[in-house]
């Protein structure tokens, strides 16, 4: 009697996750067979990943710093994906946050806490009201979010260039295009590792709460798993709507603000280094639970640092890509595959 | 009583400008300041690090700079090395360099302006040679280098404007940054020693690597009626449209005429060479230190490329003049009056432009567009 699959709508956590180890390390296999058929150790090289970011303080640093930002474009993008929505735009609205947060770094002058808190509100707003035409544009014509939200991307990275190449260009130094040294900055504590990724790591935590225990959380879970259902419910989807894409946006604002306010102290073309389409692949991978995206997005960073160990140790950038890839591709078969379960028909009674 | 310590750095290049002989070929243009050298390394325990903006492949800037690796591994074969590409203006790249050294990197090559994102590292990392391509801080422990792009720029610049026939030249340009401003100069006033109508329109397309943009740009110059273009890529997009379009075309870094070889006239070519296996034997000897801002000039590191196919001989000449005039008597034609795009006098007349301001220039001349800052 032949086997054959089933596919099954809904897959537990503990199958979702085993599959998706299995597809983890057969990505890590194929890496290393085809490193070793190209000449490298690949023992060796895995040996020095792991030793470089875990077991050092200066990989620990670095990890801290790549993760705090993709906590919080990952949450950003899995908050509007609650709803159903893609934030595909937490690039552009990094870039917002980071510009505004420049703008009042540069221009006002004030105590260095008053002014960080300033900065934080003030870069979350900057992203917000990046979002703000596509929010409306969804809410109220009904214009598909992605396709908004990804173009202005363009329009914040050449707006952060135009300012940092021209009006606010930095004129201490004169070489780089970027802008002076914004004065304030968050407060360390471990080595270059500062408070911003604290509250990177808290975010996912408190949206989680909210969504778990307020009303509002329920609302927004209902709208999302079911919008007419929720509308025949009374509650006012569209205005759940409007706050989860500003919120969305806000967040993504939050993580340009740390980034310069933490670790790059100017604002400059290359600052998102592409941190908010990589919050697109954390929250796939979180399966849009926002305590996920604490996970997703610490494997994302370990990816991203072995990449930058495995450069030191000779290996091209194309080859890192490709192996970031598969694993990315890995995983989704994965996930695939956890929904199909090998079944042997049973017998046929008469 | 000269301060040694509280030295400024414009103050020091009076001093500077005091002892040098007026020629073009102040080889140091801001000499290490008194600090102890690193002591010495040997050669089986030294770690070289190369950090480049764009691809090896690019045939161009990144390309050039791996061949001063390739040869500072051939004179040094027992010393190990690390090369990254393609590193971003962004947090990575200080991880990148903070890695370098957690690898434990006595040395470390910047091979394009990363400014902050470097000292973030280098400050902390004192024991360690470092140097910035283009660089503009040095410290105790970091050296800046760069090349007089500004002499060979002018001398293809006056091929440009023998060649073309509107008088419209093209600059596809990276960043409104003093490389991209002393280019531009240098190579209209080139042109306009032959062609005092010509002009120059620039279009910044924010990268130093981006074929597709950098052949966009091209294109839309040559829509514009330029018949030359010009610019400072890493790599030869451009070429192929001014080939494409039956137009003249000038390049950077190295000689990539296959790619349009009846379009090229030139390029402004590199060679790090020498310079690298200097700085490698200084530091292994113990007799490194940093605190150096070096122009390499014309004829050793920089100059133009033999012509191209479809050159004609006497403008090849004419160009040639200058480039000879130059490298014999040190002549210079950075010599006020020069006025910028506003017209206003910023090089007052019979002053000649020091190495610094020409490395430093910020501002464009009269006839060059698409540059304000």
């Amino acid at each position: 009697m032949a086997l054959h699959f089933v596919r099954s709508p809904v897959v537990s956590s503990a199958r979702a996750l085993t599959a998706r180890v299995i597809g983890f390390v057969l990505a890590l296999g194929l890496g290393a067979l085809v490193l070793g058929i190209a000449g490298f150790d690949s023992l060796h090289l895995g040996r020095q990943i792991i030793v470089k970011s875990l077991g050092s303080q200066f990989g620990l640093e670095d990890l801290g710093l790549l993760y705090t930002p993709l906590l919080l474009t990952g949450l950003a993008v899995t908050v509007m994906a609650r709803m159903g929505l893609w934030n595909i735009g937490a690039d552009g609205q990094f870039y917002l946050g980071a510009f505004v947060t420049t703008a009042i770094g540069l221009f006002i002058k004030g105590p260095e806490p008053f002014m960080l808190v300033l900065m934080f509100f003030a870069g979350a707003a900057g992203g917000a009201l990046w979002i703000l035409v596509p929010t409306l544009a969804k809410a109220y014509a009904k214009v598909d979010e992605i396709i908004t939200t990804l173009l202005l991307n363009f329009v914040a990275l050449l707006l952060v260039y135009y300012v940092a190449t021209g009006p606010w260009r930095d004129r201490v130094s004169g070489t780089t295009a970027s802008t002076g040294r914004v004065p304030y900055k968050m407060p360390d504590f471990f080595g270059s590792l500062h408070w911003g990724f604290v509250i990177a790591l808290a975010a996912p935590i408190l949206f989680a709460l909210a969504l778990r225990y307020t009303k509002w959380g329920y609302e927004v879970r209902l709208s999302g798993a079911n919008p007419d259902a929720a509308h025949y419910a009374g509650i006012p989807v569209r205005r759940r709507l409007i706050t989860i894409m500003l919120l969305s946006g806000a967040i993504a604002g939050i993580a340009g603000m740390l980034e310069v306010a933490g670790t790059v102290h100017r604002l400059q073309g290359g600052i998102s280094n592409n941190y908010g389409y990589l919050g697109v692949m954390v929250a796939v991978l979180a399966r849009g639970s926002a305590l996920g995206v604490i996970a997703g997005a610490f494997l994302m960073a370990l990816i991203l640092n072995a990449g930058i160990i495995l450069q030191t140790q000779g290996l091209t950038t194309s080859a890192v890509l490709a192996l970031t890839g598969l694993i990315m591709l890995f995983t989704a078969i994965a996930d695939q595959f956890a929904h199909y379960r090998l079944v042997r028909p049973r017998a046929a009674t008469a | 009583m000269i301060d040694l310590k509280n030295i400024n750095r414009r103050r020091f290049m009076g001093l500077a400008g005091m002892t040098a002989a007026a020629s073009m070929v102040p080889w140091k243009v801001r000499q290490a300041l008194a600090a102890t050298p690193l002591p010495a390394v040997k050669e089986e325990d030294a770690i070289i690090g190369f950090g480049h903006v764009g691809p090896i492949s690019d045939e161009g800037w990144t390309y050039s700079h791996h061949q001063g690796l390739e040869a500072v591994k051939a004179a040094f074969p027992k010393a190990k090395y690390l090369e990254v590409e393609n590193i971003p203006f962004s947090a990575d790249c200080t991880r990148i360099y903070r890695q370098m050294v957690s690898d434990g990197a006595n040395m470390i090559f910047s091979t394009s302006n990363y400014g902050d994102l470097i000292y973030e590292v280098s400050d902390r990392a004192t024991d360690v040679a470092w140097f910035e391509c283009d660089g503009r801080r040095p410290a105790d422990n970091l050296s800046g280098y760069y090349i007089q792009h500004w002499y060979p720029t002018y001398v293809v610049g006056i091929a440009a404007g023998l060649l073309s026939k509107t008088g419209k030249l093209g600059y596809v340009a990276s960043f409104p940054v003093p490389s991209v401003f002393s280019g531009t100069n240098a190579f209209l006033m080139g042109a306009r020693t032959v062609n005092p109508n010509a002009t120059l329109q620039a279009v910044v397309i924010n990268s130093w690597f981006d074929p597709q943009g950098a052949k966009q740009a091209g294109t839309a110059l040559a829509d514009n009626g330029c018949d030359f273009l010009f610019g400072i890529m890493d790599e030869a997009a451009y070429l192929q449209v001014a080939e494409e379009r039956g137009i003249w075309a000038a390049m950077w870094n190295t000689d990539i005429r296959r790619y349009g070889p009846k379009a090229y006239v030139s390029s402004i070519v590199l060679d790090w060479k020498d310079y690298y296996v200097e700085q490698v034997k200084k530091r292994l000897a113990g007799e490194w230190t940093g605190g150096e801002e070096t122009l390499l000039p014309m004829g050793k590191g920089i100059d133009r490329d033999a012509w191209g196919e479809r050159v004609p001989a006497d403008v090849a000449a004419k160009a040639d003049a200058v480039r000879d005039k130059m490298l014999k008597e040190g002549w210079s034609p950075f010599v006020g009056e020069i006025k910028d795009a506003e017209g206003t006098v910023r090089v007052p007349a019979g002053h000649r432009m020091t190495e610094d301001e020409l490395y430093n220039w910020d501002w464009s001349i009269e006839g060059v567009s698409g540059l304000k800052v």
